[in-house]
């Protein structure tokens, strides 16, 4: 009976894992036979020459190339807003909180974690909303709100990953520094970070792809169809999911949907570019904290 | 209570007193009212059943139960630091001051991802120690009094991992003697261990009670037997002598 069980057991976690690695294939498949086509330089930079846009020399009209722009931009300031707030309130709740203050946070990040983000888009859009009328005429939804609105969106994931990053850390390790008479900061930035880095950066990953993807907040809080590379975080902005979402919408011919599909294989490029670089800085982090501090 | 100058002069020999010494751990109480002393430059051996605190008594010594959550203790702790009784649970006696003075080796060999060298600096990285021909020196100096020179002196940037497990024991050991602690406490160092390696660290504890005062927690009665000065046995929440009986030669 046992046996049978575990046999069975086995075969469904090999399902499960086929289930999965099919579904990504599907996707992956399914996007690239139908947009590898439209995958030119004309689709990203339109009629304007490569190095005129990358250089800012000339605007791209009719090509992606300031949705690629926005979306980096994007991405990059949500988690630099995100980074340090979740970090310092991940070790907070592992290394100084109280059970009391514990449990109250961890409540908090959890609904805050589970809030659509169509609301979280809402809130920006009131924030920019309520800038604008008390503090300055100049205040619209933009780059900075669509960046702060999304650090808010993704601060949950980089807070618990950190925090259970470190919480899972076996009492050897957390004892190892201290022993030796390291004071609870040196313990925390010599031994414990290093050590629970992979768990950190996966919270960092998620954050990204999750900045990288949402639509709903920064359809409220800044983006636009045709804005141009934006040239200031106070600009409107133009952005890869947006632009996706647009044209499968509104799309007046194949062509243009396929554009879309073409969008789309920029846009996992662009993740997983930005989750290499996120395995790049952690190794590096990790070199750095263990064999050169 | 303080000691005074006599009581110091007639107590020379005793480098740790704890008095009426009470632990609990999530309201189970571990020690009960435990009242013993430790010579200076000795090797006491603690003993018992698993589980029964002795781990947790090593960590009264250097307050690094403080660690453990919903951990509580009562009773006090002096240890003699230069010549004067110091309570060690005293505001004016930090935790990282005093584990300086008071290392600790565990039972699973725990270098930290980084070169030998490096792995034995790291204490004197955190002691604040910049001087790197001095840092230089005292990691030689702890890797000869570990008995690990002659075998890693021409690889010192290798990787500490990469060691035996035996190695990484007395690697561990060499990391605790960087500091020149006064008192050294070791956990079950051996528990890990294959028999030669074991071997090997006994004879380096032996070495060691010359200038350090030693108290290891080990399970085994035989290897007690062979090395310590004095064995105590953990039993009912309460310390007891036990007698020693040397093998014969």
């Amino acid at each position: 009976m046992n046996r049978l069980f575990e046999k069975c057991l086995l075969g469904w976690a090999w399902v499960s894992a086929l289930v999965l690695i099919g579904s990504i294939a599907c996707i992956v498949g399914y996007l690239l036979i139908r947009g590898f086509g439209t995958l030119n330089p004309a689709l990203i930079f339109g009629d304007t020459k490569p190095m005129d846009a990358l250089l800012l020399k000339k605007q791209v009209f009719d090509g992606l190339f300031p949705a690629i722009i926005g979306t980096l931009l994007l991405v990059v300031l949500s988690v630099v807003w995100a980074i340090p707030v979740g970090l310092a309130g991940g070790i907070y709740l592992a290394e100084y909180a109280g059970k009391r203050v514990k449990r109250t946070l961890n409540l908090f990040f959890d609904i805050l974690a589970g809030v659509p983000s169509i609301v979280v888009g809402l809130f920006g859009f009131s924030v920019a909303i309520f800038l604008h009328k008390h503090f300055s005429d100049n205040v619209y939804p933009c780059l900075l709100i669509s960046s702060l609105s999304l650090a808010l969106l993704v601060l949950p994931y980089i807070v618990r990953t950190t925090q259970v990053s470190l919480e899972n850390l076996s009492a050897e390790t957390r004892f190892t520094a201290p022993a030796l008479g390291a004071t609870k900061l040196q313990n925390i930035f010599y031994v414990l970070i290093p050590k629970s880095l992979s768990g950190i950066v996966s919270g960092v990953i998620l954050a990204i792809g999750r900045c990288a993807e949402d639509t709903a907040v920064i359809m409220l809080t800044g983006v636009v169809a045709t804005a141009g590379v934006p040239k200031s975080i106070f600009s409107n902005y133009e952005a890869l999911p947006f632009y996706i979402y647009y044209i499968s919408a509104q799309y007046a011919d194949t062509q243009e949907l396929l554009t879309g599909y073409g969008a789309a294989i920029i846009l996992l490029a662009l993740c997983a570019i930005l989750f290499s670089c996120a395995f790049v800085i952690r190794k590096q982090l990790a070199y750095y904290a263990f064999y050169r501090a | 209570m303080p000691f005074t100058v006599r009581d110091h002069v007639m107590e020379r020999d005793i480098k740790i007193k704890v008095d009426r010494l009470c632990f609990s751990y999530q309201g189970h109480q571990v020690l009960e009212n435990v009242t013993t002393q430790f010579e200076e430059n000795t090797l006491t051996a603690i003993v018992g059943p698993s589980g029964i605190g002795k781990s947790t008594f090593l960590t009264v010594l250097n307050r690094l139960w403080e660690n453990i959550p919903e951990a509580t203790m009562q009773g006090t702790v002096h240890i003699r630091f230069d010549g004067r009784f110091h309570d060690v649970y005293n505001g004016s006696f930090p935790p990282p001051k005093l584990r300086r003075l008071v290392g600790m080796v565990f039972q699973t060999p725990n270098p930290l991802p980084m070169s030998i060298y490096k792995n034995v600096a790291f204490p004197l990285k955190l002691a604040g120690e910049k001087d790197k021909d001095l840092v230089a020196g005292k990691v030689e100096k702890a890797l000869k009094k570990a008995h690990l020179w002659q075998e890693v002196k021409d690889r010192l940037g290798d990787d500490a991992n990469a060691l035996s497990g035996g190695q990484q024991q007395r690697l561990c050991i060499a990391r605790s003697l960087v500091l020149e602690p006064e008192v050294l406490l070791l956990d079950e160092p051996t528990s890990s261990l294959d028999s030669k390696a074991a071997a090997i660290i006994e004879a380096l504890l032996l070495s060691l009670r010359s200038n350090c005062t030693v108290i290891v927690v080990s399970h085994y009665l035989e290897q007690v037997s062979r090395i310590a000065d004095r064995v105590v046995a953990l039993s009912d929440k309460k310390f007891m002598e036990k007698s020693l009986q040397k093998p014969s030669e």
